[in-house]
């Protein structure tokens, strides 16, 4: 009976004793990984109909061309798969998809009807044989199918990667040809990945730096029509356009809006001194910003209108500087070696972009607000005005090369600085202002 | 419309070929006159008619060049810009705008505010040498319109110029 | 949900959905709604994702609970949907989507060549005496980046988390061993490399900012979680008790007890410095933070994860248990990168000793990607 009662006593003890173990997991510090683009698949999606299986197929491959092209996924092509999607609602076969180091999986199914275009589709976690969010189906017409691929485009990367979305844009810039000494300019917008390319101006007179509205629906510019640069602004539905500010004898360049589309930021030159004044669109009330004789140039409004960052050389080098959004005192906040220029406040609010020019090169590059924790992105001969993609990520700029034979063109960067890569344009290209998201 | 006639009226003034010449610098892109100068070589009778546009385009010399992101007026462009001011006064039927330009080393927007820095650099000494300001126009290119197309100093120095483009008019 | 009220969600979406996107779009771009509806409910979600042959599926449509986690959806039926209970191998679509034309020509390719463009170098500056210091190998730009950079290797080698030599049926191994390809790690450098870091000279200053190594890990200070440092078992008595004695024991507690499934797993003593390395660096290999948001890269999660004794974590155990620095939304995506992490380099199962199961039965994991942010 005691030997009972001792191996009792003995057993709870030890009962206890794992339990308390079982309380006490394994702990570990994991702070070293890889970085690395993440392998997903999208099998052709399911066409529902014959008249949508050609853009079923379509539609794949432009979800895929702007995953991959963000540099943080990588596709598996579809000769690797071992098996195929035939069905949007048949069960996945996560095991076939795991063999071949799919991390995520992305099915879909297209109807067509008439001109009616309807997608639906799926992400998958391979791995954890979990769906990512849930089924979503988009529907619009047969013309937009590009657009709709961006729309599952950027669900899935949002998914995935918890950036906010920004497939589903466009880009206005300037269309460059002719030798550099005689280049004609003329306004083009198209999708941010260079589809549906239109030109907005012709090239009788040299047009700069366009800048969308907030809501993508105007373009400010700079146009020499007339013979002197002044700030133009175009409707892009109509391809309608005005001057907006013009007075003798001053030159006005540099616009932007404000975040709220009411209020226009410039500079003007007059007597060979360059200031910022800002308008309001709607009375055409102007005010002038800063009074030094020094150059003040290359506004840009944080998210929320409160602030702007500008370029000046009042220190005897242009450097960035950041002022309330209605003038006053200004804080430098570079501070590195080199001149800067360009500042474009990021949507996020967090970054600052900038062009920055030092030993001879020319830099695209990115720092906190109060200049803090610089950072160059790219490096070449002539890298120039940064935009920001919508949601803060991507920066795209402007390269031109050098020599007689010198040439511009677009490029993008991922603010970790990888992924640099060109933007297809048909010609030179270059100022390039990245849209809002579309919607 | 209105430039249109501008530049014909100039070309009337001037021989024709140099309307369709290959100067580099004319531009030909509807602005007033080209960044070269009016009409280009051989313009207006010769360069030896002391009277004559191609005189103060070349004998004078129609442009003063800077110093990397200067706007100061070197000895030697203050030189020219007096053989310019005294030329505007011996030649009241003529009006000017001064384009300033600079090399392509330089972001967009300042490089514009330079260009018209040293426009309005070579405007206040043509004033300060007594030629009314109501007959000076400036307008700057910044890198827009580069006179020479390399990428050495070789060209840059000729880049960075403010040029005097006459106007023939009565009003400028 | 009534059926009606689901009619009336759906038109009402439709409308608002027509309102919005249709209204605006006099001009361009295109006419385009969005319908954010749900295809089919979570349950159903769950019942297609579940093993093929998981015949419970029958009873699935009983249930008509929706499903909590995304209330804000509206949940349809969705009308061309099979019902779900008959995964049974579907019908292939009447149009058997043959080779489907592959390149359309108006697809304006926007692929774009990987590499970076190749810099035309401007005219080498007047010749410094170059520093000899910078002998050392520049690091190239390679797509990946991980702890310890991993020379190119063969081209034959197919991409592992791990290296293992080929195995082929003529080695004459005693057992018999599945023919395998040779597999390698991946080409990484250990550094982001970027445009602007790759020239020489344009190791450009900077603004002051914090080191990309900290001499001493203040993550750990940082951390909510207590500490690693001191093995956690100190407190536990059982060390005292010899092991022969514990194993008697749980054999007559095993007996005791029915000999259930859950019988206690050996304890043993606590895992080692290596066993504990060994475990963090497989974990580490396949912690890809290449896809995170830049919010998420900064967000530190906690995840728990119990562990079959064969060394392969549980799937469904896995579990967030905190996150630090981000907003719900990056830790969540923190939290995916994590389990994947788990999942793909234990899916044969960690190197841990099974004699001290119950030592690592259950493990707490802090993924801190705050070096990884800066490379």
């Amino acid at each position: 009976m005691k030997r009972l009662l001792t191996s009792l006593f003995l057993g709870l003890a030890l009962i206890a004793a794992p339990a308390l173990a079982q309380n006490q997991p394994l702990r570990i510090i994991i702070d070293e990984g890889v970085i690395e683009p993440l392998p997903y698949a999208v099998p052709d999606f399911v066409p529902d109909t014959p008249a949508a299986a050609e853009y079923a197929a379509n539609l794949s491959r432009v979800i895929a061309s702007d995953l991959s092209g963000t540099g943080l996924f990588r596709e598996i092509g579809k000769e690797a798969y071992i098996s195929q999607v035939t069905s949007f609602d048949a069960p996945v076969q996560f095991a076939d998809w795991k063999a071949i180091n799919a991390q995520a999986l992305i099915t879909g199914a297209v109807s067509v009807s008439g001109q009616r275009l309807t997608v639906r589709f799926r992400v998958w976690d391979v791995f954890a044989g979990t769906e990512l969010g849930n089924g979503l189906q988009f529907a619009g017409t047969t013309d937009g199918w590009r657009r709709m691929a961006h729309k599952v485009a950027d669900q899935v990367y949002g998914r995935i990667t918890g950036e906010g979305p920004y497939f589903d844009s466009r880009v206005v810039f300037v269309s460059e040809s002719g030798p550099k000494n005689d280049r004609k300019k003329r306004l083009a917008i198209m999708d941010y990945d260079g589809a549906n390319l239109q030109y907005l101006t012709d090239s009788s007179s040299i047009v700069l730096a366009p800048r969308f509205s907030p809501t993508g629906d105007r373009v400010l510019y700079t146009s020499y029509e007339g013979g002197f640069p002044r700030i133009h602004v175009l409707d892009v539905g109509r391809v309608e356009r005005r001057v907006l500010q013009s007075q003798e004898g001053t030159m006005s360049f540099s616009p932007r809006f404000s975040p709220d589309g009411r209020t226009v930021l410039y500079s003007v030159s007059q007597g060979g001194n360059t200031d910022l004044h800002s308008m309001d669109i709607a009375s055409g009330q102007t005010r002038q910003l800063t009074e030094a004789p020094s150059i003040e140039t290359a506004p840009s409004y944080a998210p929320d209108g409160s602030r702007i960052v500008f370029e000046s050389d009042r220190s005897g080098s242009p450097q960035l500087y950041i002022m309330p959004a209605g003038g006053g005192e200004a804080e430098r906040i570079s501070f590195g070696q080199g001149r800067y220029g360009t500042p474009v406040w990021s949507p996020r609010g967090d970054l600052i972009a900038f062009t920055k020019q030092n030993k001879g090169r020319f830099h695209i590059g990115v720092m906190r607000t109060d200049g803090s924790e610089e950072r160059l992105l790219t490096a070449s001969f002539l890298d120039e005005g940064p935009t920001w993609a919508p949601n803060g990520r991507v920066i795209m700029f402007t390269r031109e090369s050098q020599g007689a034979e010198g040439r511009a063109s677009l490029y993008s960067v991922d603010i970790t600085g990888r992924n640099l890569r060109p933007v297809r344009t048909p010609d030179g290209a270059s100022d390039p202002s990245w849209s809002p998201l579309l919607d | 419309m209105k430039v249109l006639s501008k530049v014909a009226a100039l070309c009337a003034l001037t021989v024709l070929a140099a309307c369709s010449s290959n100067d580099p610098s004319n531009w030909g892109n509807g602005g007033p006159g080209g960044s070269g100068g009016a009409g280009g070589p051989g313009a207006a009778g010769s360069v030896n008619d002391p009277k004559s546009p191609a005189y103060f385009q070349q004998a004078i010399g129609d442009r003063v060049l800077f110093a990397v992101d200067q706007s100061t007026l070197s000895p030697q462009a203050q030189t020219t810009l007096q053989g310019q001011a005294a030329w505007l006064a011996a030649n009241p039927d003529y009006t000017a705008t001064i384009e300033g330009h600079a090399d392509e080393q330089g972001t967009r927007e300042y490089n514009l505010a330079l260009g018209a820095r040293r426009a309005n650099a070579a405007r206040e000494y043509l004033i300060s040498q007594g030629v009314a300001g109501n007959r000076l126009k400036t307008v700057s290119f910044g890198k827009e319109r580069p006179i020479e197309v390399c990428s050495t100093e070789a060209c840059y120095t000729k880049n960075r110029r403010a040029v005097t483009v006459l106007t023939a008019g009565l009003t400028g | 949900m009534q059926t009606g009220t689901k009619i009336s969600a759906i038109a009402h979406a439709t409308l608002i959905g027509w309102a919005v996107f249709g209204g605006t779009f006099r001009s361009e771009p295109l006419p385009f709604e969005v319908q954010d509806v749900s295809i089919i409910s979570s349950e159903e979600f769950a019942a297609l994702s579940a093993p093929r042959e998981a015949p419970e599926v029958v009873t699935r449509p009983e249930e008509p609970t929706e499903p909590e986690a995304q209330p804000q959806d509206v949940v349809v039926p969705e009308p061309d949907t099979p019902e779900p209970e008959a995964p049974q191998p579907e019908p292939v679509p009447a149009p058997a989507p043959d080779p489907v034309p592959e390149a359309v020509p108006e697809t304006p390719e926007p692929e774009v060549p990987d590499d970076t463009p190749t810099l035309v170098q401007p005219e080498p500056e007047v010749a410094v005496p170059a520093p000899p210091a910078d002998e050392r190998p520049k690091p190239r730009p390679v797509d990946r980046v991980a702890p310890v950079p991993v020379a190119r290797p063969d081209p034959d080698t197919r991409p592992d988390e791990v290296e293992s030599p080929a195995v082929t049926e003529d080695d004459g191994a005693e057992t018999p061993q599945e023919p395998s390809e040779a597999t390698a790690p991946e080409e990484a450098t250990d550094q982001i490399v970027t445009e602007a870091t790759e020239t020489d000279e344009a190791a450009p200053l900077r603004s002051p900012r914090p080191p990309a190594r900290r001499p001493s890990p203040p993550e750990v200070a940082e951390a909510p979680v207590e500490t690693p440092t001191g093995t956690p078992t100190e407190e536990t008595p059982r060390s005292d008790t010899p092991p022969a004695t514990e194993d008697a024991v749980q054999d007559a507690l095993a007996e005791a007890l029915g000999g259930e499934s859950t019988a206690p797993a050996p304890t043993g003593p606590p895992l080692t410095g290596g066993e504990k390395e060994g475990l963090r660096v497989a974990v580490s290999r396949c912690w890809n933070v290449g896809s995170l948001s830049t919010d998420a890269l900064g967000t530190t999660v906690v995840v728990g994860v119990d562990m079959n004794q064969d060394g392969t974590p549980v799937v469904s155990s896995i579990r967030m248990l905190d996150s630090q620095n981000g907003s719900d939304s990056a830790a969540r995506q923190a939290f995916e990168a994590a389990r994947r992490a788990i999942i793909r380099c234990g899916a044969s199962g960690y190197d841990l000793p099974v004699e001290k199961y119950g030592q690592w039965q259950t493990i707490e994991m802090t993924f801190n990607p705050e070096r990884m942010r800066i490379k």
